[in-house]
């Protein structure tokens, strides 16, 4: 039921109780909800884009810790003959280390211990043994080897690669993306997050609300975590014993009070509570069929494999946002822990990898069967990457990596990137970039820039300054990663 | 020009644009310069273009041409500018995002005409009281408050609202002064004599309650950022709530708003600080820390400083001094320079760069004892010292009767000098036995010691290989989850394990040093307080305590250990044994003290050394045969032993049972800073000394240059920002918004005051009043501003759509706390005891672990049960990156940085809170219950319920809507009996079993539907 033909029915039920005395008119209660109306444009803020949009809508796959480029997507052969020699101080040119290694007597170098070869038309080279999935759809792909950061440690890395500022605060890219495109349905969050539970978990590191905070942002900007365990949404279950009609009769009841005070007393903010009451309700009613992951047909567990039914793998957590992003949700934040490997690359990257290889695959073949890959753009990448030497001890089969913020590996897909290209190069070394620097903030422009916004010019104002995701320093699309 | 020829002006040349009648530079033209010109031409050298400023009287009035031309006005430069075609003369130049509207120019032009006259920035003038306007309406005024409000209500030709009425009007005040609903009687009482003298009683009444300080704390400590963990990475937990319960206290006993300034900034800098003047200055301790590995020191340092700099900006100054962190303030009058130059204040602390992932930080911390163990915690240091000095002493006075003893002693008289007290068993065991698979020696029922038993076990130990891991000594069943203990071989270090199921509750500890040799002979022993806790565990090896590894505490107090199995020498109930010897085993059934471990210890060797003729002997062997005489022979000596023993272990005992809480503390050495360079940690620019920002008025040359320098100019009567930021956010708790709406921000973006004379009015008289803060609310709630009714009208919406004008009462959603206290209090559930570790009432699962990091210790949240769960939000355990999602719905801020004023949305989330979290659940069970019991038929239960929570009776088609939802939920539970169980089970408390399960649970149901009330949820 609408919000119009509820409140009318309150009023009929009033009327009818009171037994005629005088309440408030059709005419007037029009007009009330058109100011309703008016002030909820406000409030959801969907402002108007400075081009069309490529991209209605986004998936971002963050890989928490930090994949290591080079053990993946940054092949370099090279590094065979570097087995356990010391990286040269011409290429390491007094970067600053984490205080992890920088006590490190040396920096031996760990070849990768994974063969590559080239996919697809592209020519991509990958890591031919545990993508054997995603190397299918490398030429759907946008892969960019030359991102770079300032960051050298978790917190305040993945906090700049989602708000654009090391310090915490800041609305993050989803938050923005809701702020400047607004709802495209009515019974689910705008923004929501979702945290995968890697299979190996043997070095996670920390995420919190503050990443998917909306900063100064109005709140409703924030992401509204959806949750594998326990309720889907929290507090989106009605206690038990109290089934979904019985809500629905009190709620009924509660927005007739309601709109009792509201013509006591004439506040507008009573009329958005009735709204929102309302939206709570449809919220309850379509979280159940959203989340029953079980009415998917065969061949879509095949595709995205029999994980997908597990409550909370990547896999299931994959399929999912496809569920929302078909549903109308605008931004889907997906986070995959366990990628700071340190140590013992060996044992953890074959886990992560099946985690995350057909998974990626299927949501790309997926969307572009439902025919919404064209304008759904998939992100794909870490906060950082990781170094070229070891940490720690070091043989041919296994080795750590410590961050390395020079230089790392994201790919992007759908929604307006240009599939089937490869930006960027690093050194032999994976150390430094030699051609095609692209700076997170570049990489921000270049999404708001799918998203239909001039990256100057979509901002707000906050003490007193124009605010933007890409901050104060010059940043710039690049036309090159779009299609 | 004259007055009438820029009439003229304004006519021609606005011509049909609304102007204001007249044109003030602070209200009018300001905004415009500063958003649209200041970037290029503002405060910041750095980003001004052609040397040119608009942001002081010289820039806008002088050079060549002056930007405005007093003597010919118009031909000033500035209207040029605007208005000419030629796109590179005309500014904002083309390019520029911001670009003026007409309506603007027009402004700027009608100005200029008039005669540009110039005003310095409103909040930089120290506020000067104003006298209060005289109004058309001389009969609405309580108090001299609402004289300014009153006269811009009648420019605006609006009337204030009628007076509300006396439930509303006492559910109000409640509210504010106390954040928690009046009871019904309270509300009775004051309808039935709405005087003056009785509304004066209430407000009194209210302030006196202790309710009243914890509701102020609760806004203060969004300001101070207050939580209980650290906040970054592992997010560990913090301990640092008596700072919290000393913002409670501080508002309770009125403690003067200057005062209390002073004591958060600078109490350690007082002269001889009280203890509760160092708990103050935890407000600059709440700020989020790390302990992340291979962050770095300096960069966190420069972080935590810049936090403490934005928090006091933005908390005493009204001003955002972080924008100058990396570059000169674009608008206001501070320069990055400045901003070091204040961050030097904050950054001359002992604090480390990382937290250690532990309760105390790495400190500074101090220990806060109760009122009862105050004194002897403030008097056991000087006891202490003072035994230590008496042992002193007597160690020289001893050695006359020391030289008698050495002469005389017996090997028999040397055992006999060993510790009887308390021991249970004695195995010589003389030749030592060799142990091993076949030879573990069965000792029999003695040692079956309970968790809380006091003990030692002591022996001599010689392992034949330092590679095994097996117990040495054990009473350990090992088919009952291992219950027992053990002293324990690991390899080269020793171990010991208490057991009640093993891991899951049990000790287990390990030396941190390799303690074992193969075929050595080594004294061990276990000590073991009772106290259930990791703690009190020791191991000494050879009389040495040794530093331990905790590889598991999670054995709870009262948590049996006890086993049928008998105690073993060399092996646990089964399995392998130890290989090796051992000898004279003792078991006690107390703790040993360290002298007399070290007397067991050394019995071996002392006998060696007597065996050497004394002239033979070397200054070692002579000091230890002196120290084994002072510590088994001598009287005296023992005596302040055991004093010192018991005063240690009183100190212990107090600190143990003592939280701790982070101060802040200076570092020796003048405060200095150094600029860093846009912010970075890594790029060192020049060095500043402590400083205020030059523009608002520098430190008095006598000042200290340290942070109680900073307090004192902050509170000086000259400064121009402290008392006015201060009113206006005490305003702001009242009235939902400020009288300046940026209540962080009273610099030149932040937004102009909307009643500027009240403001100060208000400022000076807060000053004037001696910072009295409760005097200030009573101020506020008393005057006819504050009484009006919330009942709005159409014209009142268009001409005042925020209520900034004050057209009528205050009536906003309740901030998340309050929602939860007033279903907790108006259920009757809500508990009134005060202070203490923070609680873990309901919350869903997997909010805590879905964040936190395996290890850390916020990882699994264990909730609180009893009285705990009913406790006042303000004392809600805090887990910044996780905090209380019920709060977070109602926009309760992650307290990971300094808010002065929350947001507040209106969500659908919010609605599935109250509507669903087992808190609002049970609360409307408990109320129904409460309606039931009390009352003889629906309609009196209905009216019951009411009362309650809304304060008044229902008007009839109110009564109808809930009757008939009651009808509908009755016979709904009848017909599902199962779901009416399901739903009265919810929360901790058990349903009445007096009332029948689909009664309550239909009562239940509509309780629910009152709490969600708009008019519940809103104040």
């Amino acid at each position: 039921m609408n919000l119009l033909s509820e409140l009318q029915a309150a009023q009929t039920r009033r009327h009818f109780l009171s037994n005629g005395s005088h309440l408030l008119g059709g005419a007037a209660l029009a007009s009330l909800l058109g100011n309703t109306f008016q002030q909820s444009a406000l409030a959801s803020g969907s402002i108007e884009t400075h081009f069309p949009a490529k991209a209605k809508r986004v998936i971002y796959l963050h890989m928490v810790g930090g994949p290591s480029q080079m053990d993946l997507f940054d092949y370099k052969p090279e590094m065979a003959k570097w087995y356990d020699k010391d990286l040269p101080e011409s290429i390491r040119q007094g970067q600053r280390l984490t205080t992890m290694t920088s006590g490190q007597a040396r920096f031996p170098i760990a070849p990768s211990k994974w063969s590559f070869s080239q996919k697809g038309k592209c020519g991509m080279w990958m890591n031919d043994e545990l993508l054997p999935h995603l190397a299918k759809s490398a030429d759907d792909i946008c892969w960019m080897r030359s991102l770079h950061t300032e960051a050298i440690n978790h917190e305040p890395a993945i906090t700049a690669m989602q708000t654009g500022n090391q310090i915490t605060g800041r609305p993050c890219l989803g938050s923005w993306a809701s702020y400047g495109l607004g709802s495209m349905n009515e019974n689910l969050p705008t923004f929501v997050v979702l945290v995968a539970t890697p299979s190996n978990r043997e070095q996670e590191q920390a995420i919190s609300a503050r990443l998917w905070s909306s900063g100064f942002l109005p709140g409703e900007h924030a992401g509204v975590s959806f949750r594998s365990k326990g309720d889907p949404i929290l507090y989106i279950n009605n206690p038990p014993g109290v089934p979904s009609n019985i809500r629905k009769r009190t709620l009924d009841s509660i927005n007739a009070m309601n709109a009792i005070t509201h013509e006591e007393l004439g506040d507008p903010e009573t009329l958005t509570r009735i709204r929102q009451y309302e939206m709570a309700f449809r919220m309850q009613a379509s979280v159940p069929e959203l989340t029953d992951i079980n009415s998917e047909p065969e061949h879509v567990f095949k595709l995205y494999g029999e994980e997908a039914r597990k409550p909370g793998s990547f896999a299931n957590t994959t399929l999912m946002a496809r569920r929302l992003a078909e549903r109308g949700v605008r931004f889907i934040q997906v986070y995959h822990n366990n990628w700071d490997h340190h140590s013992n690359v060996g044992g953890r990257m074959p886990d992560q990898c099946r985690d995350v290889d057909q998974p990626c695959h299927a949501l790309i073949t997926d969307l572009k069967e439902r025919g919404m890959f064209d304008d759904t753009l998939i992100i794909w990448g870490g906060e950082f990457g990781r170094t070229i030497y070891s940490q720690g001890g070091l043989s041919t089969t296994n080795y750590g990596r410590d961050h390395h913020p020079r230089c790392f590996t994201m790919w992007m897909a759908g929604g307006g990137a240009k599939g089937g290209s490869i930006y960027g190069e690093t050194d032999d070394f994976s150390y430094n970039i030699v051609k095609d620097p692209l700076h997170i903030r570049d990489f921000h422009a270049t999404i708001l820039n799918l998203l239909g916004f001039d990256h100057q010019r979509f901002s707000v104002k906050h003490q007193g300054l124009d605010t933007k995701l890409t901050g104060v320093e010059p940043a710039k699309v690049v036309p090159n990663l779009i299609a | 020009m004259n007055k009438f020829l820029s009439h003229i002006f304004a006519i021609t040349f606005v011509g049909l644009l609304s102007a204001p009648a007249d044109v003030e530079f602070n209200r009018d033209i300001k905004p415009i310069l500063a958003d649209a010109c200041f970037h290029c031409h503002g405060p910041d050298p750095g980003s001004r273009k052609a040397g040119l400023r608009l942001d002081t009287e010289e820039g806008l009035f002088e050079g060549d041409p002056p930007p405005i031309d007093k003597s010919d006005l118009n031909a000033s430069e500035i209207l040029y500018r605007l208005t000419t075609d030629d796109k590179d003369d005309v500014m904002p130049p083309p390019e520029n995002h911001r670009q003026l509207e007409p309506s603007e120019v027009a402004l700027i032009q009608q100005w200029v005409k008039e005669g540009a006259s110039w005003e310095p920035h409103w909040a930089f003038n120290v506020p000067k009281k104003p006298v209060p306007p005289l109004t058309d309406r001389t009969d609405w005024a309580r108090n001299p408050l609402d004289q300014f409000v009153l006269k811009l209500l009648e420019d605006e030709e609006l009337s204030p609202a009628k007076e509300a009425d006396a439930p509303t009007l006492v559910r109000r005040l409640s509210l504010d002064l106390t954040g928690l609903p009046p009871s019904p009687e309270t509300v009775e009482a004051f309808a039935a004599n709405p005087t003056e003298d009785a509304y004066q009683a209430l407000i009194d009444t209210m302030l006196e309650s202790s309710s009243y300080g914890e509701h102020r704390a609760r806004y203060w400590l969004d300001a101070a950022r207050y939580g209980d963990t650290h906040g970054l990475h592992f997010d560990n937990y913090r301990e640092m709530w008596p700072y919290r319960d000393w913002v409670v206290e501080a508002f309770n006993r009125n403690q003067p708003f200057d005062e209390f300034t002073m004591e958060q900034l600078a109490g350690d800098l007082l002269e001889n600080p009280t203890r509760e003047q160092l708990v103050a200055t935890g407000f600059q301790r709440c700020n989020i820390t790390t302990n992340e590995g291979g962050t770095i020191v300096e960069e966190n340092l420069a972080n935590y400083a810049s936090d403490r700099v934005q928090t006091v900006g933005w908390v005493f100054m009204g001003l955002t001094t972080n924008c100058a962190q990396c570059h000169d303030h674009k608008f206001d009058p501070i320069t990055a320079k400045d901003y070091y130059a204040m961050a030097a204040f904050f950054r001359n602390t002992t604090q480390g760069g990382l937290d250690g992932n532990i309760k105390d930080g790495r400190g500074p911390a101090i220990t806060v004892p109760t009122a009862e163990d105050a004194p002897r915690w403030d008097a056991l240091p000087d006891e202490i010292s003072e035994v230590k000095k008496l042992q002193k002493e007597r160690r020289q006075l001893a050695k006359e009767d020391y030289n008698q003893w050495a002469l005389e002693v017996t090997n028999d008289a040397l055992e006999a000098d060993l510790p009887k007290e308390g021991m249970v068993l004695h195995r010589p065991l003389d030749p030592a036995p060799a142990i091993s698979n076949s030879k573990a020696i069965d000792l029999g029922k003695e040692g079956d010691f309970e968790s809380d038993q006091a003990f030692t076990a002591s022996l001599w130990v010689n392992p034949s290989n330092v590679k095994q891991n097996v117990s040495v000594l054990a009473r350990m069943d090992v088919n009952a989850k291992h219950r027992g203990w053990d002293i324990y071989q690991s390899g080269k270090r020793l171990s010991a394990h208490l057991v009640h199921e093993w891991p899951n509750t049990a000790i287990k500890v390990t030396t941190r040093n390799n303690v074992l040799e193969a075929d050595t002979w080594k004294h061990v022993t276990l000590t073991w307080d009772g106290s259930g806790k990791v703690e009190g565990v020791k191991l000494t090896v050879d009389g040495k305590e040794q530093k331990l590894r905790i590889n598991n505490k999670s054995l709870q107090p009262n948590q049996t250990i006890r086993t049928e199995t008998p105690l073993v020498l060399g092996r646990r109930s089964t399995g392998a044994s130890f290989q090796g010897k051992a000898q004279d085993l003792r078991l006690y059934t107390r703790v040993l003290s360290a002298t007399e471990t070290d007397s067991l210890a050394n019995l071996g060797p002392i006998l060696k050394t007597l065996a050497i003729p004394t002239e033979k002997r070397t200054k070692d062997q002579q000091k230890q045969l002196f120290n084994h005489y002072l510590s088994t022979v001598d009287t005296v000596y023992r005596g302040h032993v055991k004093t010192l023993e018991k005063l240690e272990s009183e100190r212990d005992g107090i600190a143990s049972r003592s939280p701790i809480t982070h101060i802040q503390k200076e570092k020796d050495g003048p405060a200095m800073g150094n600029i860093l360079m846009r912010g970075q940690y890594d790029q060192v620019g020049e060095e500043v000394a402590a400083d205020t920002p030059e523009a608002l008025g520098a430190l008095p040359e006598d000042a200290p240059r340290n942070r109680l320098g900073l307090a004192q100019w902050l509170i000086s009567p000259e400064n121009p920002l402290t008392a006015r930021v201060t009113v206006n956010r005490f305003w702001q708790e009242l009235f939902g918004q400020g009288l300046v709406i940026t209540a962080e921000d009273f610099g030149i973006m932040g937004a102009a005051p909307s009643h500027p004379e009240l403001l100060d009015w208000l400022a000076v008289s807060f000053v004037e009043s001696g910072w009295d803060v409760k005097a200030f609310y009573k101020m506020l709630v008393s005057s006819a501003t504050y009484r009006q009714s919330a009942r709005t009208t159409p014209m009142k919406l268009q001409k005042d759509p925020h209520n900034a004008l004050l057209s009528r009462g205050p009536r906003f959603r309740m901030d998340a706390e309050m929602v939860r206290d007033y279903a907790l209090a108006a259920s009757g559930t809500l508990s009134s005891k005060m202070g203490g570790p923070s609680t873990r009432p309901y919350q869903p699962e997997g909010v805590w672990d879905v964040v936190g990091l395996p290890g850390g210790d916020t990882r699994n949240y264990v909730q609180d049960k009893g009285e705990n769960l009913y406790r006042r939000t303000l004392y809600n355990f805090w887990k910044r990156m996780a905090p209380p999602p019920n709060l977070e719905a109602f926009n309760a801020p992650s307290r990971e940085v300094c808010t002065v004023r929350r947001e507040r949305t209106n969500t659908p989330l919010q609605a599935l809170v109250t509507l669903n979290d087992p808190q609002f659940v049970e609360a409307a069970r408990r109320l129904a219950e409460d309606a039931i019991a009390k009352t003889s038929n629906d309609e009196e239960a209905l009216e019951h319920v009411a009362k309650r929570v809304l304060l008044r009776s229902l008007r009839t088609p109110e009564q109808a809507i809930l009757k008939s939802s009651l009808g509908e939920l009755i016979a709904f539970y009848q017909g599902h009996p199962e779901e009416a169980k399901a739903l009265i089970t919810v929360g901790d408390t058990p349903a009445s079993a007096a009332i029948p399960p689909e009664k309550l649970a239909a009562w239940t149901m509509l309780a629910n539907q009152v709490f969600n009330l708009d008019e519940t949820l809103n104040k």
